[in-house]
């Protein structure tokens, strides 16, 4: 079943003009609004440069916004304790380009490492690995290294360590930007079956033939502003077919 | 919580020997630190051990009573004597016991065959429990009218003086040695743990990623930290413990004149003072250099 947002209901995303500037004086985001529903598929598209990872630390709050609100879920992100963060980042699977495992432990460790932080016990924990680790048909690799992995295997391993606690979100950084266009594929079908059993998924890529392919939400950014939010986008603005605008 | 624990337990045993050279590396800074401090701690200890016997020895006064003293104002001087608080035991020695202690010491044995009749006078041997109050005690010596007027006392006051002066410095110069060696210490520790906690900035940005608190972050650093110290601990303990004896009977055989001595029960206090201080170095160390990385 896939489930389709609710584009009337309160978003569980919102950026209200937002900006961001950092410390150099680089004008990263300027004037960001955006609203995603619950169960959203997004893609964030544009340029090297862009501001489509200030967005993303944004979103984790890795960084703060320099004017403008965050809400995720409710909560302000900007004027978030220190100490909830972890909790906030508890509600989100995050996955990278460069797939972030820890070298030293193995693919069982590293999936299993997201539920030894919020202290499950350990059967939940085996429990839980191994269903995740079956979602990305990694079963049988749980005490291979990551260097004995290909990417593809790799970034199989990093999108189960973000959905084995059952985020909510899923937010993801150019997942596909190290593999190889079959691989990349293999890794898409992935996260629509997380964006289906409920997920929102937002994901930054620089990878058109699947934004085009798929026919999601597409939201451009430009020199660090919103040029474009198409409900069933595009990589590149369709001169021949106009979009749908959403705002 | 209990979970928790043993999860940072286990991270810690893990990572101290996968990240074995930087571990060493600690461990040896650690290690030579405690050496320093535990040789400073001994000295100090075989010093005062030294200076209690000194001390012991020049905190009694002998208070010369005059031959024509009757027995009753003796006996009278020697109760007002015990019942001051400076005091802590008076002995009334005779002319005769004077003579027989004077003459059963083999130094003076010459001088004791040349002796005609008994020239010494009887004494009050005075202990005080202060070495500063000795002062005070000859000074009330020399005001009771029974003292011998040509030699009152034994009380050498320049003497007394320096001792007190000299433990003073002492005291000082070891506790200075020790707050210096207490900072370096704290220095050099968080640098290497530093270095260390640098090789795994990933790992802790992995965990601060997937929801860690700080402390979840932390814990294991500073278990780790703990075991580096007690490890050094160990080792310093167990290198200064195999020296103690040989070094101090070398030292004897070489500067005889000072009565240093080998203390074997002095060894459980630098045992817990050691393990105390390395693990505390190595807590303090992990939680500092760990600090910079860990703050989301």
């Amino acid at each position: 079943m896939v489930l389709t947002p609710d584009f009337a209901t309160r978003p569980v995303i919102s950026f209200q003009h937002v900006f961001k500037t950092y410390p150099t004086g680089t004008e990263a985001l300027r004037d960001v609004n955006l609203e995603v529903p619950e169960g959203d598929f997004l893609f964030l598209v544009g340029p090297s440069g862009a501001g489509k990872s200030t967005l993303v630390r944004l979103l984790i709050r890795e960084e703060k916004p320099s004017k403008g609100k965050i809400f995720v879920d409710g909560i302000e992100l900007g004027r978030m304790k220190r100490r909830r963060l972890p909790h906030y980042r508890r509600k989100v699977g995050l996955v990278f380009q460069d797939f972030k495992l820890l070298p030293n432990l193995t693919v069982y460790e590293n999936v299993a490492f997201a539920m030894r932080v919020l202290g499950d016990p350990d059967h939940e924990i085996q429990a839980r690995v191994a269903e995740a680790l079956d979602t990305v048909s990694l079963s049988g690799k749980e005490h291979t290294y990551p260097a004995n992995l290909s990417g593809g295997e790799q970034q199989r391993v990093a999108i189960a360590r973000a959905l084995v606690h059952a985020p909510r979100f899923i937010i993801a950084d150019e997942p596909t930007g190290n593999l190889d266009p079959a691989t990349a594929w293999e890794i898409m079908q992935l996260f629509l079956r997380i964006n289906a059993r409920g997920a929102t998924v937002v994901m930054a890529t620089h990878n058109r033939e699947i934004v085009d392919l798929l026919r999601r939400r597409v939201i451009a950014i430009d020199a660090g502003q919103i040029a474009r939010d198409d409900r069933s986008g595009r990589y590149h603005e369709d001169v021949a077919k106009p979009q749908v605008r959403v705002q | 919580m209990l979970r928790n624990l043993k999860f940072a337990f286990n991270s810690a045993w893990q990572s101290f020997w996968r990240n074995l050279a930087v571990s060493l590396a600690a461990v040896l800074s650690i290690t030579l630190i405690l050496i320093l401090a535990g040789i400073n701690l001994l000295v100090g200890h075989a010093f005062s051990q030294v200076l209690d016997g000194f001390r012991d020895k020049v905190s009694e006064i002998s208070i010369n009573v005059s031959d024509d003293t009757p027995l009753p104002n003796v006996y009278d001087f020697q109760q007002q004597l015990a019942a001051d608080p400076r005091v802590t035991s008076v002995k009334f020695v005779t002319k005769d016991e004077a003579l027989t202690q004077f003459k059963s010491d083999p130094q003076n044995g010459v001088l004791a065959q040349q002796i005609d009749g008994n020239p010494l006078d009887a004494k009050l041997d005075v202990h005080v429990k202060n070495l500063g109050d000795v002062a005070a005690i000859d000074a009330k010596a020399r005001q009771w009218s029974g003292v011998d007027p040509t030699d009152p006392t034994n009380y050498q006051g320049d003497f007394v003086n320096r001792m007190l002066q000299l433990s003073q410095w002492l005291g000082l110069a070891g506790a200075a040695l020790l707050v210096i060696l207490l900072i370096v210490s704290v220095v050099i520790v968080m640098n290497t743990i530093r270095t260390a906690v640098y090789h795994r900035r990933k790992e802790i940005e992995v965990m601060k990623l997937v929801g860690a608190t700080e402390w979840f972050v932390r814990g294991p650093f500073v278990i780790e930290g703990i075991m580096t110290g007690l490890v050094a601990a160990a080792i310093a303990l167990a290198l200064l413990v195999i020296s103690y004896e040989p070094v101090v009977a070398r030292f004897k055989s070489d500067v005889g004149f000072i009565p240093l001595s080998y203390d074997p029960a002095f060894i459980s206090s630098l045992a817990t003072d050691l393990l105390l201080a390395g693990a505390l170095l190595g807590a303090l160390g992990s939680y500092i250099g760990v600090r910079r990385y860990v703050r989301i």
